[in-house]
């Protein structure tokens, strides 16, 4: 091999691993979203995202009218952006045009009259999908794809490659994280994004180039979800820890580029992707930052408890219990064999620096080690010291985690409110994995036995998350590891077992089968974004009844469905009660554990059988 | 092959505890992989409800109590046995009406309403058990719910003042509260079905529950909590009842957002055998979003 051909082949193998494993992530969500039902937020962000694409039509017309003004008024910007901008669009603007692109056009005849914006014809597509909301998803998934390619290359810089691939497949192959990642939904894509500014952050510590990136890439977070607002906090933790050899010689840490970018560019990005922010910056920004800072406490399960409210400041032990729930929830969420792993890999990271044992080679790679002499500046600003990996990874995991424990935090519940910790959770795992090949290859003789240890270990461990994860499908959300004993161990536990209303999915044939002759129709949690959405997927018929949401519309139902989350039980026994029996006409289950139910009224004594997944 | 020619015995000495660690990730690896799989298969089919149902029926006497272990299984139960749990039993008070049970349980749970008693009967149906208990049942001489209609409803003001409210078919209406009702309500306390009389709350009146004649036995078991999530969630306030006995009070309960399903067992042995008046008295610190459930029973 001449040395130009292994440097060429040394450029292009980066590249190819987190590609494939790219790829391999977006091929498997593909080929298993159109199990799991739609969400209900996901459905009002198709709604937002095609109203979205309805302002770049308007704008068409507008410059095809020689008028191109016209679409920046702020009656027509609100007219599109306005829906759903307690959140911000990048997400939706992405799933909106993918849907424009890739859907199978069924928009004129019947279904026309279905979309939230006016459909002048028949669209010319690239038709990739059957179904619409599979459109709409793509470009979620496809950035679960990079982000997994992105968990590799950033493993890379700290473990060798199948300790790397190893973090990459662990980083998705977690039940909770892989519901959210083939949803067109924010969560799994302000993961991705935390890791893109993370490493973009990681990498301006020795590079300007990247101090740049960084604030380009958090303006993009910023647009994805407000959880953006907290990744500078978790950074500059790092970087003062990082720097601390700077204040003990009392000397003020300069403020990297990396920090200004974010605060310049952030903002000027954010404001350049959210027209609804164009005709009143100042206002709208704060009306968004109000409403997530002063946002209401959600309904959720923990520990067999209903919690919505604070507990009084009296009950100490109570306010204890609510400040595990993340911690709790990760440790009963995530497969056990990756928090092992983990649990090795922050070991491993924690003793990094003592180490003195020379002879042992060292299991994790120095990341970028100082050169000899070289000084830091606000534009390397780590260009002189290490650049602490323990504590980078320590801040991404606990610093959501801890977030959501605060008092002060109004009461979420889900791990999605804190998977931005997971990729690099999987990556600590990734550190471990290392490790363990590092002690089997130490203590293994033949070489080519020792050659085959690291694939073989990074198969072997990534397995068990992998099986999870398939276990888990569809009901991610529902499910426990095995410290929890499973979808059942979490009930038993009383763990929150779903929300969103997505679960119906496999109750649909039946109620397509069972609709009552007065078509009235109780969807309770399925929101009527989700229900149109269904009937555009061809999963329902046209027309399909809906009586609308709230309690009173109950008894005007002929059919209903509850989902099964605690506080949901009083949708149930108002069925009860209009319906004159507890007995369920049909139940959705999962390894035996129920998420839905549907009542009939007057319905025979039906021969029954749960439904499987 | 020697396992010294595989594996190297000096660095294995030298670093047991690391080894065992990561031997200990393997089989963990191996363990949850395993589990993974196979779990899944534990789960009670269709079949095993079926089963076991048939098993209940075939034995089941009006009366009988039919509940599911862990709790969250209750719906497949229902599913299979709902017409045998009639709303009444599904809002019941408490379980102590009922001297038998049916238990279909799932890995090796038990139910609340069996703790503490033998099974009489047991019997395996896959992945399902099901079990009979057996107990001398509570004799209820009252049931506060069923007689609903036979009370006497009235709001007392501040002053002193009491507004009678009238009967309707199935309700009391307060004509100085039109907002206001008592009835006889299936209600959600607590995230659990109860079978209850209802109240929501206004003003600062006390709302009187009466009834008369009522034949006692040793105890007087009284529920009492908040109705419907959103309301306890919405509101401040906190509902006492109070519970009185020919004008003597036996005690109340407090029920606030947090308090959920309140059961209080007060004794009336000493008045076992007689018939007397029973007064439910309501008064609340902030009747906002409040909305009160209530049951009781006069056991022997």
């Amino acid at each position: 091999m001449t040395a130009e051909v292994g440097q060429r082949r040394g450029w292009r193998r980066p590249w190819i691993v987190p590609l494939a494993l790219a790829l391999a992530t977006s091929g498997w969500l593909l080929a298993v979203e159109g199990h799991q039902g739609l969400a209900r937020d996901e459905a009002q962000y198709f709604r937002a995202g095609e109203r979205y694409w309805g302002w770049f039509e308007a704008l068409g017309e507008a410059v095809r009218a020689r008028k191109p003004g016209r679409a920046f008024s702020r009656a027509v910007v609100d007219s599109f952006w306005g829906d759903n901008h307690e959140h911000p669009p990048l997400m939706k603007t992405l799933y909106g045009l993918s849907w424009r692109l890739f859907h199978r056009c069924d928009c004129v005849g019947a279904k026309q009259g279905l979309h939230p914006i006016a459909v002048h014809g028949k669209h010319r597509t690239l038709p990739l999908f059957s179904r619409e909301s599979t459109a709409f998803r793509f470009p979620a998934i496809l950035l679960a794809g990079l982000g997994v390619g992105l968990v590799y290359g950033f493993a890379r810089r700290l473990v060798g490659p199948w300790a790397a691939a190893g973090a990459a497949v662990l980083s998705v192959a977690q039940p909770h994280y892989f519901f959210h990642a083939q949803i067109s939904c924010f969560d799994a894509p302000i993961a991705v994004m935390a890791l893109l500014v993370g490493l973009a952050y990681w990498k301006s510590l020795r590079s300007p180039r990247w101090g740049i990136l960084c604030g380009v890439f958090y303006g993009f977070a910023l647009a994805t979800k407000h959880n953006a607002w907290l990744i500078p906090c978790f950074l500059v933790v790092h970087y003062l820890w990082m720097r601390r050899g700077d204040f003990l010689r009392l000397r003020p840490a300069r403020v990297p580029l990396a920090f200004v970018s974010m605060a310049s560019l952030g903002p000027i990005v954010l404001f350049a992707l959210w027209p609804w922010l164009w005709h009143a910056p100042v206002a709208r920004a704060r009306e968004w930052v109000n409403r997530h800072a002063q946002h209401e406490h959600y309904n959720f399960e923990y520990l067999g408890k209903n919690w919505n409210l604070p507990p009084p400041p009296a009950q100490t032990g109570r306010w204890l219990l609510r400040a595990t729930f993340p911690f709790v929830s990760t440790a009963f969420t995530v497969p056990v064999t990756t928090l092992a792993l983990a649990a090795a890999g922050a070991l491993v990271l924690a003793r990094r620096r003592r180490k003195t044992d020379s002879t042992d080679e060292p299991a994790v790679i120095n990341p970028e080690p100082p050169a000899l002499g070289a000084r830091a500046s606000w534009l390397r600003p780590g260009a002189d010291v290490d650049l602490a990996p323990g504590m980078f990874l320590a801040v991404q995991i606990l610093g959501p985690l801890g977030t959501l424990a605060l008092p002060a935090t109004p009461i979420f519940g889900g791990v999605k409110h804190f998977l931005t910790a997971m990729p690099f959770l999987a990556m600590l795992a990734g550190v471990g994995l290392a490790w363990v090949t590092q002690q089997a290859t130490t203590l293994v003789r033949p070489s080519r036995l020792r050659r085959a240890l690291p694939a073989a270990l990074a198969t072997l461990l990534c397995l068990p998350a992998v099986a999870e994860t398939q276990r888990s499908h569809p009901d991610g959300i529902g499910h426990y590891n095995l410290a929890a004993g499973g979808f059942a161990g979490g009930a038993s536990l009383g763990m929150n077992r779903q929300f969103w209303g997505y679960s119906v999915l496999p109750l649909l044939p039946w109620i397509k089968a069972h609709r009552p002759p007065s078509n009235r129709i109780y969807w309770h949690d399925v929101l009527h974004d989700a229900v149109m959405m269904y009937v555009r997927d061809g999963r329902l018929p046209l027309g399909i009844g809906d009586t609308g949401v709230g309690e009173s519309v109950v008894a005007q139902s002929d059919l209903g469905i509850v989902i099964l989350e605690k506080h949901f039980a009083v949708y149930e026994y108002l069925h009860w009660a209009a319906f004159q029996t507890t007995r369920p006409a049909q139940v959705y289950a999962h390894e035996g554990v129920p998420f839905v139910v549907a009542y009939q009224r007057g319905a025979p004594p039906p021969r029954q059988e749960p439904l499987p997944p | 092959m020697k396992a010294s020619s595989l594996l190297d015995a000096d660095s294995f000495r030298r670093h047991r505890l690391a080894y065992a660690c990561a031997a200990g990730i393997v089989v963990l690896a191996l363990v949850e992989t395993a589990n993974a799989l196979l779990a899944p298969l534990r789960a009670p089919t269709d079949r095993d409800w079926r089963s076991a149902a048939a098993a209940v029926r075939a034995g089941f006497r009006p009366g009988d109590l039919v509940v599911a272990a862990p709790a969250w299984a209750d719906p497949l139960l229902r599913m299979h046995l709902g017409d045998l749990i009639p709303l009444a039993v599904a809002g019941r008070l408490d379980a102590a009406r009922f001297g038998r049970i049916w238990e279909i349980s799932q890995r090796g749970a038990r139910a609340s309403e069996s703790e503490g008693i033998r099974p009489a009967q047991s019997s395996r149906h896959g992945a399902l058990t099901l079990r009979r208990y057996e107990r001398p049942a509570s004799q209820v001489s009252f049931d506060f719910v069923a007689e609903w209609s036979r009370a006497t409803v009235s709001r007392v003001a501040p002053g002193g003042q009491v507004s009678l409210c009238s009967r309707v078919p199935d309700r009391f209406e307060c004509a100085d509260a039109p907002a206001q009702s008592v009835k006889a309500e299936l209600l959600e306390i607590d995230t659990s079905p109860h079978l209850a009389l209802a109240t929501s709350l206004t003003g600062d009146a006390t709302t009187v529950v009466e009834f008369d004649r009522v034949p006692l036995g040793r105890e007087l078991a009284v529920g009492a909590g908040l109705h419907n999530v959103w309301l306890r969630k919405s509101g401040k306030g906190t509902v006492s009842l109070r519970v009185l006995v020919q004008g003597r009070e036996l005690g109340r309960i407090q029920a606030g957002s947090l308090t959920g399903w309140t059961l209080g067992r007060f004794d009336t042995s000493t008045l076992a055998g007689r018939s007397e008046s029973v007064r439910f008295e309501i008064t609340t610190d902030d009747p906002s979003a409040r909305y009160l459930g209530f049951a009781a029973e006069a056991r022997s």
